[in-house]
């Protein structure tokens, strides 16, 4: 990190998507607002302000680890680390030859760079517009870096900014990339059903993305399966929970199911009815939870379980809508996005998942909701979902690093 | 040990070791009892000793901005120094076979990068400047275009001069881009904010019993794209970094260390400034007895105050200090042959007799004033009745 970042005083955060939400904006201004102090919590108290049409955050301490904390916060476009000076122009001038000479050190010493000032003047009493500002100040710091320099006020390697208020006048040039999307809540909670693939994780993620809260529910087929498994679901939902203030998961007992399931309905429709199970489960606990709508990592084609067909037959069991933000992902793209938020090694760790016990020989393809209706009048599978739901566990999983 | 029974114990060497703290010792009873699992075994009883572990590790991940997956876990502070310096070295020798070697390393560094000589690797070993500074001019003169690793402790073990790893890093990248850089955390670790992206290195070492966790536990936090060559082989434990079962226990309170310390680094912080300061007042009054202040450029770790007391060898006031409760530690300097005196006190311009008058007191987080102000009166009474005797 360079000079111009550590003696920065505060982060100005850009939230892009959001900025479009009309008369809604304060409810989502607020709601980021309480997820960057969360997010921050265990760093540095964090003072925000919403100025400028942006946030500015102000850690006690730790301002760089807090910077990087907001690049995992959703609904953040990008953060620019900012230097503040008195609003003198003698003051600016010198801050911005340094926070430009930090700037530059990030680009080879022999090429061209090109640059830009942009300047903001929100106390008018101040004795230059905003145009004048950058010109004065241009013409002051620009000429010490001789032709390696090229004023370029449409595309720009480093955009200087200035801004001069009544109290203080700040100067920034970098930008961290954030997540961008929309705060985590705004759109109300979800219910993500959990397997221990690189999948689902990856969808809860995209869903949290767009503004859901999760909640994660698994399934676990002990004695078939042991209690790692339980140990790599919590480790996955502990990556997601960085992703929002609190992660709640719901482990479900499954074997006495997929028991009954095996010995009272045709084979190759043992998968498509397991995972009827699952929605109807999933459903009662959303309900319980208030959750709008469940998430799985269901991708178009992938295995015999996601044709449309069987797909139709397992929403079939849902009373919520089922939301599958994978469905016309391609593997690799998928592969992408679980290395970049640090689940897909815990995916690889070799636990069998309940859906593995009593594969049938030949699943069903184009399965039917008729039949899959039928065999399930079979057995007593109400009395079954209830013993399981008695048998479930809550737990809070706190964030992982 | 000399304490008589009715002498109240100063313990004034925590740059050796801490003790270990209530709260984490509260948090390893359960896996030196009923909770003995292995980690790598499929039960329950396994799979709660390896969520041990992962929370030790996230805990550990958290506090220095990494991945859980960053995180190797080892034993102790001479492992991770050892694996640091040999497991990156040889997966990089294919790049070249120079070592680049900071001046005053721990001996868990210097002599694992000098273990590599016999593999054809050549060994260099950086400066102090006469200030007890990095000369990092004479480092960038000594980095080349094979350098493969350059070693360098953050904080000095002798004088708590805080050396500038952050601008080191950039040079690294800068004069030898193939090498990875290695930094020997371990005196820093609980008292310095670790911030392992803002550091720039590529690895480094950090152990639990320096901030009063156990002994037998320390990690090696790396690169995700930095490759280390495992030293130990077996089990495939910690992603086959370092086989062997896990010192279960031993995480477990190593994970509750670095929380207790970093929720309390602040206040810590400082804590060990007033104390320092109260320890160098009262020195003040006690004759041919002064403060080594070297290195300071870029700060000073409060925890660790080195002294010079003219005229009489360490190892003679120590015993006298142990004899009235007082544990301090005569460090490096009780080596008796010049050409072991220690590269700082060297560059310092010591002579081999002043370099065996020189003690060292380090205190932490649970030294009190009142322990220091003992310390100070018990060494101006040490120093009166030996100079008496030796004049």
């Amino acid at each position: 990190m360079n000079t111009s970042v550590r003696s920065a005083e505060l982060l100005l955060v850009r939230y892009g998507e959001l900025s479009l939400k009309g008369g809604n904006r304060p409810y989502f201004e607020r709601a980021l607002v309480r997820n960057i102090k969360a997010a921050c919590r265990d760093l540095s108290e964090v003072k925000v302000e919403r100025i400028w049409g942006r946030m500015a955050v102000t850690p006690e301490r730790r301002l760089e680890r807090v910077a990087r904390r907001l690049q995992d916060v959703f609904g953040i476009a990008s953060i620019s680390t900012v230097r503040g000076t008195e609003p003198t122009l003698e003051a600016i001038t010198k801050l911005s030859a340094e926070v430009l000479a930090a700037a530059l050190e990030k680009f080879p010493s022999d090429g061209q760079v090109r640059v830009r000032l942009r300047s903001r003047r929100a106390d008018k009493r101040f004795p230059l517009n905003s145009t004048q500002i950058s010109q004065t100040v241009a013409e002051a710091i620009l000429p010490a870096h001789g032709e390696r320099l090229k004023v370029n006020l449409k595309q720009a390697d480093i955009t200087l900014e200035l801004d001069v208020r009544r109290e203080r006048a700040f100067v920034f040039a970098d930008r961290l990339p954030g997540l961008g999307g929309l705060p985590v809540g705004t759109l109300g909670l979800g219910l993500c059903l959990l397997s221990g693939g690189i999948d689902s994780p990856v969808a809860a993620w995209l869903s949290m993305k767009r503004g859901c809260a999760m909640d994660f529910v698994s399934f676990h087929s002990h004695p078939f399966i042991g209690e790692g498994s339980k140990r790599k679901i919590e480790q996955l939902v502990s990556r997601l929970a960085r992703y929002q203030a609190k992660s709640r998961l719901y482990s479900v007992p499954f074997a006495e199911i997929q028991t009954a399931i095996r010995d009272n309905a045709p084979s190759s429709y043992r998968t498509v009815l397991y995972r009827r199970a699952m929605q109807r489960i999933a459903s009662r606990i959303a309900g319980l939870v208030r959750a709008k709508a469940l998430i799985t990592g269901e991708s178009l084609g992938q295995v015999a379980s996601q044709t449309m067909e069987n797909m139709t037959c397992i929403e079939d069991a849902s009373s919520l809508p089922v939301f599958r933000p994978l469905l016309t992902f391609d593997k690799n793209e998928t592969i992408d996005i679980a290395k970049r938020i640090g689940t897909f090694d815990i995916s690889n760790i070799p636990e069998p998942d309940c859906c593995t016990v009593f594969m049938p020989p030949k699943p069903i393809i184009h399965g039917k909701v008729e039949i899959c209706r039928d065999a399930e009048q079979g057995f007593d599978l109400d009395g079954l979902i209830d013993a399981a739901l008695e048998g479930a566990e809550r737990s809070q999983i706190a964030p992982a690093w | 040990m000399g304490a008589q029974n009715d002498t109240r114990i100063l313990y004034l060497d925590n740059a050796a070791t801490t003790p270990i703290a209530a709260e984490v010792r509260e948090a390893m009873l359960p896996f030196l009892d009923t909770e003995f699992g292995n980690p790598s075994t499929r039960y329950p009883l396994g799979v709660r000793a390896a969520r041990a572990i992962d929370s030790a590790r996230s805990s550990l991940a958290r506090i220095v901005d990494v991945r859980s997956e960053q995180v190797t876990f080892c034993a102790g502070g001479t492992e991770a120094n050892n694996l640091g310096v040999i497991g990156q070295a040889r997966a990089r020798a294919g790049r070249g076979k120079h070592i680049l070697v900071g001046p005053t390393e721990h001996p868990c560094v210097r002599a694992s990068a000098l273990s590599l000589v016999r593999e054809g690797f050549e060994v260099e070993f950086a400066k102090l400047d006469e200030g007890g500074h990095l000369d990092l001019d004479d480092y960038v003169r000594r980095m080349r275009a094979d350098t493969v690793l350059v070693a360098q402790m953050l904080v000095n073990n002798e004088f708590g001069s805080i050396y500038p790893v952050r601008k080191l890093a950039a040079l690294v990248r800068q004069h030898a881009p193939q090498a990875a850089l290695h930094v020997d955390a371990v005196q820093a670790a609980g008292k310095l904010e670790l911030d392992f992206p803002d550091l720039g290195a590529d690895s480094i070492a950090i152990s639990a019993h320096k901030l009063h966790g156990p002994k037998g536990a320390g990690a090696l936090i790396c690169d995700l794209s930095a490759p280390v060559e495992p030293i130990l082989f077996g089990g495939g434990q910690e992603s086959g970094r370092r086989s062997g079962t896990e010192n279960v226990a031993g995480l477990v309170g190593f994970g509750a260390a670095l929380e207790l310390a970093d929720a309390n680094l602040t206040s810590t912080w400082k804590h060990l400034v007033q104390l320092r300061e109260a320890f160098n007042s009262g020195l003040e009054s006690t004759p041919n007895c002064s403060l080594i202040e070297a290195g300071t450029k870029d700060g000073i770790l409060p925890s660790i105050a080195t002294i010079l007391i003219e005229g009489i060898p360490a190892e003679v006031v120590l015993h006298h200090l142990e004899a009235r409760g007082v544990m301090v530690s005569a460090g490096s300097a009780c080596q008796t042959q010049k050409s072991d005196i220690s590269p700082a006190l060297f560059a310092l311009g010591f002579t081999a007799e002043q370099a065996r008058s020189v003690l060292r007191f380090s205190f932490s987080g649970s030294t009190s004033l009142d322990d220091v102000n003992a310390a100070v009166a018990h060494l101006a009474h040490v120093r009166e009745q030996l100079g008496a005797h030796l004049s």
